[in-house]
C-alpha cells in the first residue's frame, strides 16, 4: 500500500490509480478470505496436525520397538540354529547340565536324609557291625504209608543261627525242633560250629557238624534243599556213616583251571562212629528191664554224635576232594565229581571203614545227582564183617523247557514251577536189627517206608512245585521193590520176601 | 600215634597258612572300577556255583550285612574259592 501511494505522489497516471481503485475491494475480499483460511489453519486444524504428528511420532516408536524385537528374536533364531554346531554332540547343553546340577543336588539333599542305602547304612551303624541271623527251613507235610497203615502229619522246624563274629570268624547253630508221628516235640541241636578263615585258601571248622562225606548229609539234607520228601536208602533210617560228628576240619577250595574249575577239600577229625548196640531181643517195658550183655549185631544201626560215647582213645579221620572240570565260560554245565573216606574205631580195635564217590551235574532245567557208598566194620568174635553198599541215582527237570502244542499261554508259568523227579536207590547189608529200625516212616531220615529189608531197592518218583527258589511244594510216591535175602541179626530168622509197600508223602517246605 | 600225627599236620598246616595274607569277606577298600570288575564276575558265577545244590538265591532276599554272613556260610558249606565268594558277595549285595 506504501508503494502504491508513493507511485500516486510521485507521479502514476489517473488510469492507474482508477484500477487500483476498482481493484482495493477485491483484493480486500480476496485477503479477507484469505486471511480467514490462514486463520482456520492456525486454530481448530494445528491441533488436529498436532495429533496427527503425534501419531506418526508414536508410530515411529512403536516401529523402532518392533524393529528392535525382531532384531533380538532373529539373534534368538540365529543363536539356537547356530547350538548344534558349538556343542560338541555329546556334551549335554547349558540346560541338561543345569538340570543335572540340580538333580545331583536333590539327589544328595535326599541321600543325606532318608535313602534306602544310606537308612540301611544307618542301621547297620547302630546295630554294629558284625551282626547275628537267622536263616533255616521248616517244613510240614503229611505222610501215607500202605504197609504200616499210615496216616500221620508231621512237623519240623530247623533254624539255624548264623553269628558273624568278625570279618573272618562265623558262628554258626542249626536247632532242630521236630514233632514227629506218633510223639512228643523233639530238640537237637544237630550242627553247632565256629567257622574260621584262615586266608584264601584253608579254614578251620570246630563243633558239631555234619559229617562232609559225600554230598548227601552237608550239603543235600535241609528240606528245602532235597529235591525229595525222603532221603535216599544209603542215608536213610540205616545209613552206611554216621551223619554228624564232632570234632576240627580244614577245609578250602583252589581254582586250577580256568574260571570255575575248581577243586576243594574237606579233611577232618572226630570223635568217630558208634552204634546203639543195647539192643535185647525179647525185653519190653515196663523197667527194670532184665539185665542183658550187650552186643553187637551185623546191621546196627548208626548213633547221632550227641550219644557217642567216645569208645575208644582213636579219633576217627575223614577227607573229601570234589573236582570240576567244567569252565563257566564253556557253558557246558556245572559238573563235580568227588570221592571221600571215612575211617575211624567204632569199637576198641575195631574199625569202621567206608569211602565213596560221587557226582552231580546240572544244565539249565536239568539236574542228576548219585553217590556210591561202601562200608566195612569190623565185628568182635566170629560173627563175620558188617560190610554194607549203598547207591542212589537221581534226575529232576523242571517244566521251563516243556512246550506243549496246543497249550494255552497263561499256563506256561504255572508249566514253569513244576520239576518232576525220579530216584532210584538201594541197600545191601547182610543183616538188619529188626527192633532198631522204625518201619514207621517220617520226614528227613528215615522217610523210606520199607528200608528193614538188607537188600531194600526204592524208587521213588517226585512232583515238586517251586512257589520261590527256596519254598516249595513236594509230592512223593516211594515204591519198595521186594527184595529176598539177608536175616535179622536180633531175632535169627531168614527175612524171606519183603512185601511190596508203597508210601505217599506230601509236604510244604520253606528255606527262609 | 595218630593223635600226636594229627597235631603235627595240624600245627604244621596253621603255621604255613598264618603266613599268608589274610582273607577278609570284605574286601577293604577298592576302587569303583575293581569292584565293577568283581560284580561281573559275580553275575557271571552266580547262576552256576549257586544253583548246583539248591535253587539260587536272589540278591533282594537278604540285607547287605545278611548277605555277609550267608556267604561265609556258603563258602563254608561249599567250598567256594575265596576270589569267587568275593565277586558273588559284590553281586549279590549290588543286584538288591
Ligand atoms: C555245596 C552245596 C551248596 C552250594 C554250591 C551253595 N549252597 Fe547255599 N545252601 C546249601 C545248603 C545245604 C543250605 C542249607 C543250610 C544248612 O542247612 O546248613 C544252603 C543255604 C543257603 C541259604 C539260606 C541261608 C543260609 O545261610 O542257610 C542261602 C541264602 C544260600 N544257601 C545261598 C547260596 C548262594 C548265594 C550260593 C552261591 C554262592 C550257594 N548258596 C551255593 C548248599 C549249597
Amino acid at each position: 500500500m506504501l508503494e502504491l501511494n508513493r507511485r500516486l505522489r510521485f507521479g502514476c497516471s489517473r488510469k492507474m490509480v482508477a484500477a487500483a481503485i476498482w481493484t482495493l475491494p477485491f483484493a480486500i475480499i480476496l485477503a479477507g478470505s484469505m486471511a480467514r483460511v490462514v486463520s482456520a489453519a492456525d486454530s481448530g486444524d494445528s491441533a488436529l496436525l498436532i495429533q496427527i504428528k503425534q501419531e506418526i511420532d508414536q508410530l515411529k516408536a512403536d516401529r523402532e520397538k518392533d524393529r528392535q524385537q525382531i532384531q533380538h528374536l532373529e539373534q534368538q533364531i540365529q543363536a539356537i540354529q547356530k547350538q548344534p554346531a558349538q556343542a560338541p554332540p555329546n556334551q549335554p547343553s547349558a540346560t541338561q547340565q543345569a538340570t543335572d546340577q540340580q538333580l545331583k543336588a536333590l539327589a544328595a539333599k535326599v541321600a543325606a536324609q532318608s535313602s534306602p542305602q544310606s537308612f540301611a547304612q544307618e542301621v547297620n551303624d547302630y546295630l554294629g557291625r558284625y551282626r547275628f541271623t537267622i536263616v533255616g527251613g521248616a517244613a510240614g507235610g503229611f505222610i501215607y504209608d500202605r504197609q504200616s497203615n499210615i496216616n500221620t502229619y508231621n512237623l519240623d522246624l530247623e533254624p539255624i543261627l548264623l553269628w558273624q563274629i568278625s570279618d573272618r570268624m562265623l558262628f554258626e547253630a542249626t536247632i532242630e525242633a521236630s514233632l514227629p508221628s506218633g510223639g512228643a516235640a523233639d530238640y537237637e541241636l544237630p550242627v553247632a560250629t565256629l567257622q574260621y578263615f584262615l586266608n584264601d585258601y584253608m579254614e578251620v571248622v570246630a563243633g558239631i557238624f555234619d559229617q562232609p562225606f559225600g554230598d548227601w548229609y552237608e550239603d543235600q539234607s535241609p528240606f528245602w534243599v532235597n529235591r525229595f520228601i525222603t532221603a535216599p536208602l544209603p542215608y536213610g533210617a540205616n545209613a552206611l556213616v554216621p551223619g554228624s560228628d564232632i570234632g576240627l576240619q580244614l577245609r578250602g577250595a583252589y581254582q586250577w583251571g580256568a574260571v570255575g574249575q575248581i577243586a576243594d577239600y574237606t579233611v577232618w577229625s572226630g570223635n568217630g562212629p558208634g552204634y546203639n548196640q543195647a539192643t535185647c531181643t525179647g525185653n519190653t517195658s515196663p523197667s527194670p528191664l532184665p539185665s542183658c550183655s550187650t552186643r553187637a549185631l551185623v546191621g546196627d544201626t548208626l548213633v547221632g554224635v550227641n550219644n557217642i560215647r567216645l569208645n575208644t582213645h582213636t579219633p576217627a579221620f575223614g577227607a573229601r576232594i570234589r573236582v570240576y572240570p567244567l569252565p563257566v565260560e564253556s557253558e557246558l554245565g556245572r559238573l563235580e565229581v568227588g570221592a571221600s573216606t571215612y575211617d575211624g574205631k567204632w569199637l576198641n580195635g575195631l574199625w569202621l571203614k567206608s569211602w565213596g564217590a560221587d557226582f552231580n551235574y546240572f544244565k539249565g532245567n536239568l539236574q542228576t545227582r548219585g553217590e556210591w557208598i561202601q562200608s566195612y566194620r569190623q565185628m568182635p568174635g566170629s560173627i563175620g564183617a558188617d560190610n554194607r553198599q549203598g547207591w542212589y541215582v537221581q534226575a529232576g527237570y523242571f517244566l521251563a523247557g516243556v512246550r506243549p502244542p496246543l497249550m494255552p499261554s497263561s499256563w506256561a508259568a504255572i508249566l514253569d514251577k513244576f520239576e518232576p523227579l525220579i530216584r532210584y536207590s538201594g541197600v545191601n547189608q547182610r543183616a538188619s536189627v529188626l527192633s532198631d529200625i522204625s518201619t514207621t516212616p517220617g520226614i528227613g531220615f528215615n522217610g523210606s517206608p520199607a528200608v528193614f529189608a538188607p537188600h531194600a531197592r526204592e524208587v521213588a518218583l517226585g512232583l515238586d512245585y517251586w512257589f520261590a527258589p527256596s519254598v516249595v511244594w513236594q509230592n512223593e510216591f516211594n515204591f519198595e521193590m521186594p527184595g529176598a535175602g539177608g536175616f535179622y541179626s536180633d531175632t535169627g530168622a531168614r527175612v524171606g520176601a519183603v512185601p511190596n509197600d508203597r508210601a505217599f508223602l506230601s509236604q510244604f517246605a520253606i528255606g527262609f | 600215634m595218630k593223635t600226636k600225627a594229627l597235631m603235627f599236620i595240624l600245627v604244621v598246616a596253621a603255621g604255613i597258612t598264618f603266613s599268608f595274607t589274610g582273607w577278609a569277606q570284605t574286601a577293604g577298600a577298592q576302587s569303583a572300577a575293581e569292584k565293577r570288575a568283581l560284580f561281573m564276575r559275580g553275575a557271571e558265577l552266580w547262576p552256576v556255583y549257586c544253583n548246583t545244590c539248591h535253587n539260587a538265591r536272589p540278591g533282594p532276599e537278604f540285607s547287605p550285612s545278611e548277605w555277609n554272613m550267608i556267604m561265609m556260610h556258603m563258602r563254608t558249606q561249599a567250598n567256594l574259592p575265596a576270589q569267587d565268594a568275593r565277586a558273588i558277595l559284590e553281586y549279590l549285595k549290588g543286584s538288591r
